[in-house]
């Protein structure tokens, strides 16, 4: 179970990793349409969540400590917000389309929201190889705080 | 505040509940006890700014709230009378609130995603599972925290979440009654055997189409995108002969706002077979409606038409008088149609500019340098139309606006989303602060034909996860349910109906009946005090509440859908059907 969390754990971070690369490929698509952004939206509203998920459950079942059960489980919460973020983004156009100060915040606030779920996938990748590794099992909790962001 | 924003307010403290409570939870748990305390009163001030959310939204309308009074609001208040007291009594180790905080949580942000996933109607089976989904995640909680709860406390916890997680799943998966659209009962034959007076044919095929100075790939109507625009006379009988040389996914032709008969809809695996490559169809008509519409491929319809199948349609009352011009706005790959144009007119000659959105979404078309009348709106003239001037117009997703004037002695110029379209010399104008035209106060206004309804149908517009495909998708659904299973609406012929469309979504969407006009009666409350608006194609906003009515007097199968056409294809289709 704990290489099924290490796996599974960079598995997540490679996913988070394109996802970078498909809103880029997204912004760079000319001419933009809706269309543009379809590579990103599959990766985040699918991929990602199922693989969140699938990192949370591993790390319980690994029996990890429940403060990396917890950090595992918190990029599920913040894949939650990211979608939300990116849906009120959209919404908030006037009533011919035109994007508002509000909606590019809430853009804005889309990729930060994206940074901080790397910095914790970063974290909960470098905990599992911990727990997974030939470490002493009294250096497994130095190493799982050690992994948290700040 | 409006109802949109009030949706979206909801929405923002819902997911700072949530996050509070999460976060408390999680802080607790590594004994940062200012951290802890800080974020659950954050948690308690959102639930409480949401019990004012929630409380106006059901003011505005049932719709909008139902989930929330039923699953969020005890989900809510068994977050806060379970965390409450234990906050009031932290004294000793904070690590004990840590599962109750998390409990809070967990029920939080299960009324979320009832609300995100699943929206309106509220279902029995969705709270439960809701229920289930909190008991369990406590439970493990509990486990991993080492926090053992009484022996209570955990058979209680036990027993209610099996209970809610069975009871759930049962009614979940209980056969509903949603009876699916007959198909495959052969399609409708009437059609007109009046000798035809205007003949037209347009073959489908790939094209390579020139676009604001650069070539791009299209479908293509005879070549061209647009493709030609067809034009009859009222009392013509129009004839069109659909080819399809190659587009491998078929086509038809949908004539969008005229009231055909269903046989010449064009909507394939309703009225007709998709028609593919080296096959042909004819659609015969009677021209009985004079104003400005436009035909679409309704196969695959979504691409078809952003790729170019589409096209103006015409009829007038009889010979044109004065400079009549269509000005059919669309973007083919990203580029702006129609190319801007100029030319000369001379004072005093009568114009009217024919405006057609054929694309997904809403524009803004602004007239600038005269004063200028709304003849007509989809098709349908406007009674009594005053002079306007520094106003534009929105025009939804497939529908038409027709200005008149009389061409002045100074320039005058269209303007699309800023962008000059039409003009007859150099304007230098700004638009982008001109107030918008409110049909629904415009013009004067006539006694409504009907007093009482024979039917009433209500479709309430959100996401949610549809289950019922191959794979699982975020699907756009009417009433919670996404095409095609959507139970038809049935009518009987002479039947007055009226439809309340209700848009709990974060989007616009653009409804359209094909085969009738509606007529609007409000919006959000709000009697319609004009002309009489005859509309195929209309706006519902998010956070809106339409209601429309028509008399049934075309019989058939009749889709009923989103002109978004990529939210039609993902779920926001359904039919009316004659019995």
């Amino acid at each position: 179970m704990r290489k099924a969390f290490v796996v599974s754990a960079a598995l997540l971070l490679v996913a988070f990793a394109l996802q970078f690369i498909l809103a880029a490929v997204g912004a760079f698509t000319k001419p933009s349409g809706d269309d543009a952004y379809a590579l990103h939206s599959v990766n985040g509203m699918a991929v990602i969540p199922v693989l969140s998920l699938l990192t949370a459950l591993f790390a319980a079942l690994a029996k990890a400590p429940g403060r990396l059960v917890g950090l595992a489980v918190l990029p599920l919460g913040l894949v939650v917000v990211q979608a939300l973020l990116a849906m009120l983004a959209n919404a908030s156009t006037d009533a011919a389309g035109v994007s508002t100060a509000i909606g590019l915040t809430l853009g804005g606030l889309h990729a930060l929201n994206g940074i901080i779920a790397v910095h914790v996938v970063v974290g909960v990748l470098r905990a599992a190889r911990r727990l997974g590794g030939p470490v002493p099992l009294g250096d497994t909790r130095a190493a799982v705080r050690e992994g948290e962001p700040a | 505040m409006t109802t949109g924003s009030l949706l979206v307010a909801d929405l923002v403290l819902a997911v700072l509940a949530a996050a509070g409570w999460l976060g408390g939870g999680a802080a607790a748990a590594a004994r940062r006890r200012p951290l802890a305390l800080g974020l659950a009163a954050v948690a308690l001030l959102a639930t409480f700014g949401r019990a004012v959310t929630v409380v106006a939204l059901a003011r505005a309308g049932w719709w909008f709230a139902a989930e929330k009074v039923l699953v969020a609001a005890p989900l809510s208040l068994a977050a806060v009378v379970v965390a409450g007291p234990r906050l009031l009594r932290t004294a000793g180790d904070i690590r004990s609130v840590a599962v109750p905080l998390l409990f809070a949580g967990y029920a939080v942000s299960a009324a979320l995603l009832v609300t995100i996933l699943h929206g309106y109607p509220a279902s029995t089976s969705v709270g439960l599972l809701a229920v289930a989904g909190v008991g369990t995640a406590t439970a493990v909680s509990w486990r991993f925290l080492d926090a053992r709860p009484s022996r209570t406390a955990s058979r209680a916890a036990v027993v209610v979440t099996v209970a809610a997680l069975l009871a759930g799943t049962g009614l979940a998966v209980a056969p509903g009654a949603a009876p699916a659209v007959p198909h495959g009962h052969g399609y409708p034959q009437v059609r007109t055997s009046d000798e035809p007076t205007r003949r037209f044919i347009l073959t489908a095929g790939t094209a390579t189409v020139r676009v604001g100075g650069r070539d791009v790939a299209a479908w293509a109507f005879n070549a061209q995108v647009p493709g030609p625009e067809l034009t009859a006379t009222v009392g013509d009988v129009v004839e069109v002969t659909l080819r399809n040389r190659n587009i491998g996914r078929g086509v038809t032709l949908h004539w969008h706002g005229y009231d055909v008969p269903n046989s010449q809809d064009g909507v394939p695996g309703v009225t007709q077979a998709a028609v593919l490559p080296g096959q042909e169809f004819v659609y015969r008509f009677r021209a009985d409606q004079a104003g400005t519409y436009w035909y679409h491929t309704h196969a695959v319809s979504d691409v078809g038409v952003r790729m170019g199948l589409y096209g103006v349609l015409v009829v007038r009352p009889g010979p044109p008088t004065g400079l009549d011009v269509t000005v059919p706005v669309h973007t083919l790959s990203g580029r702006p149609l129609p190319a801007a144009r100029v030319e000369r007119v001379e004072a005093g000659v009568p114009v009217r500019l024919r405006l057609i959105n054929t694309d997904n979404t809403t524009h803004r078309y602004a007239l600038a340098g005269t004063a200028f009348q709304v003849a007509a709106i989809d098709g349908f003239d406007l009674r009594g139309p005053t002079p306007l001037a520094g106003t534009t117009v929105l025009i939804p997703a497939g529908g038409r606006y027709d200005l008149v004037f009389t061409a002045p002695a100074t320039p005058v110029a269209l303007f699309v989303d800023g962008r000059a379209v039409y003009s007859t010399g150099e304007v230098s104008t700004a638009t982008g602060g001109w107030p918008v035209l409110d049909p629904l106060t415009y013009g004067a206004p006539a006694p409504a034909p009907w007093t009482r309804f024979d039917r009433e149908f209500t479709l309430v517009l959100d996401r949610g996860l549809d289950l019922h495909g191959l794979l699982p998708r975020y699907a756009h659904t009417v009433n919670g349910a996404a095409d095609p299973d959507i139970p038809p609406q049935v009518v009987r012929r002479g039947d007055v109906v009226r439809f309340t469309i209700v848009n709990r979504s974060q989007t616009v969407h653009p409804w359209h009946l094909h085969g009738h006009h509606v007529l609007v009666l409000s919006r959000t409350r709000t009697a319609a005090v004009g002309s009489p608006l005859w509309l195929d194609s209309f706006d519902v906003r998010p956070g809106e509440v339409w209601e429309v009515a028509f008399r049934a007097d075309n019989p058939g199968m009749w889709a009923n859908h989103c002109h978004n056409l990529g939210h039609a294809d993902a779920g926001m289709t359904l039919h009316l059907m004659y019995s």
